[in-house]
């Protein structure tokens, strides 16, 4: 089995291509391609990723460091609430075919994502392996089913 | 006004107990900013994108977006309503933002659609401050702000 730090960080580059794929739609003015990678994406890191470490691996890493507060997943929690309304207002922005509106959008997203993803792959996922009981198993399966399922 | 850690808090403004500070104003509008401990978090801001007046938005969504070197982030309204002012002069020069923050670089002016539950997510008073410090202290921000 892939340990969970590499899963997480194979599924961050995964992530990053179906956003690259949806603003390249969206420079191409096929908006309805747009629409389909952004909701691939947008289904991927929020009811995927996110999902996984809110549930799992921020509890197991805030466990092991003594207690709910920590700085880091604090600042981690707040960007992924942060994201998901820059999401939406992306998904308006295809809707409305407004190509200016989506790239200030994008700009913003794909500069939050890289400070974000550089954290968790530095400071969090190294981590996890020895936070959580099953060393991130099925932490792990469950990242690659959802994977998985979202190719079919 | 209140200070921790060099943060300046203002006793009479209210506060979405993370980045934005709200002021109420005379005609029944909203100023938003954002607050000193945030536009420390920051660092010096080299990119502002604030919402066109005449536009709606619904609560949580962002009246402006920020950029520095370091961080990229969203400033949320607390409320729904629409813009009836931005703050132009932070399009050219969004460092004012680390100078002064809760005066010249007010960031939005907004009407509220409910003006009697526009504050219902905000707060004020000791219960602010007391969360504003918690805050501080969770990110160990010690404030500083430019002079220029």
């Amino acid at each position: 089995m892939t340990p969970i730090d590499q899963i997480m960080q194979q599924d961050h580059e995964r992530l990053d291509q179906l956003l690259e794929q949806s603003a390249h739609a969206v420079a191409n003015g096929t908006w309805q391609e747009a629409a389909h990678f952004l909701e691939t994406f947008r289904h991927g890191i929020v009811d995927g990723h996110m999902e996984v470490e809110e549930s799992t691996l921020f509890p197991a890493y805030e466990h092991q460091e003594g207690g709910e507060d920590h700085p880091l997943t604090a600042l981690l929690r707040k960007g992924h609430q942060d994201l998901r309304v820059f999401f939406e207002e992306m998904a308006e922005a295809i809707q409305n075919q407004d190509a200016e509106t989506f790239d200030d959008l994008l700009s913003t997203v794909q500069t939050i994502l890289k400070q974000h993803d550089t954290k968790e792959e530095t400071e969090l996922y190294p981590f996890l392996g020895a936070a959580l009981a099953d060393h991130g198993e099925a932490a792990g399966k469950r990242i690659l089913d959802f994977e998985a399922k979202s190719s079919s | 006004m209140s200070e921790y850690n060099g943060c300046e808090l203002p006793e009479d403004l209210f506060y979405d107990l993370d980045y934005v500070w709200v002021r109420p104003e005379d005609d029944g509008t909203l100023t938003i900013g954002v607050t000193d401990p945030a536009q420390t978090m920051s660092g010096r801001l080299q990119k502002a994108r604030i919402k066109k007046v005449g536009t709606h938005l619904e609560a949580g969504r962002h009246v402006a977006t920020l950029e520095s070197g370091k961080w990229a982030g969203g400033v949320p309204v607390p409320f729904a309503g629409e813009v009836i002012a931005r703050n132009e002069q932070l399009l050219e020069d969004p460092h004012l933002i680390n100078i002064d923050p809760y005066n010249d670089a007010w960031i939005a002016r907004v009407k509220p659609d409910e003006p009697q539950h526009a504050l219902d997510n905000v707060k004020t008073g000791v219960e602010a401050l007391a969360a504003l410090e918690a805050w501080i202290k969770r990110y160990g921000v010690q404030c500083m702000r430019c002079s220029e």
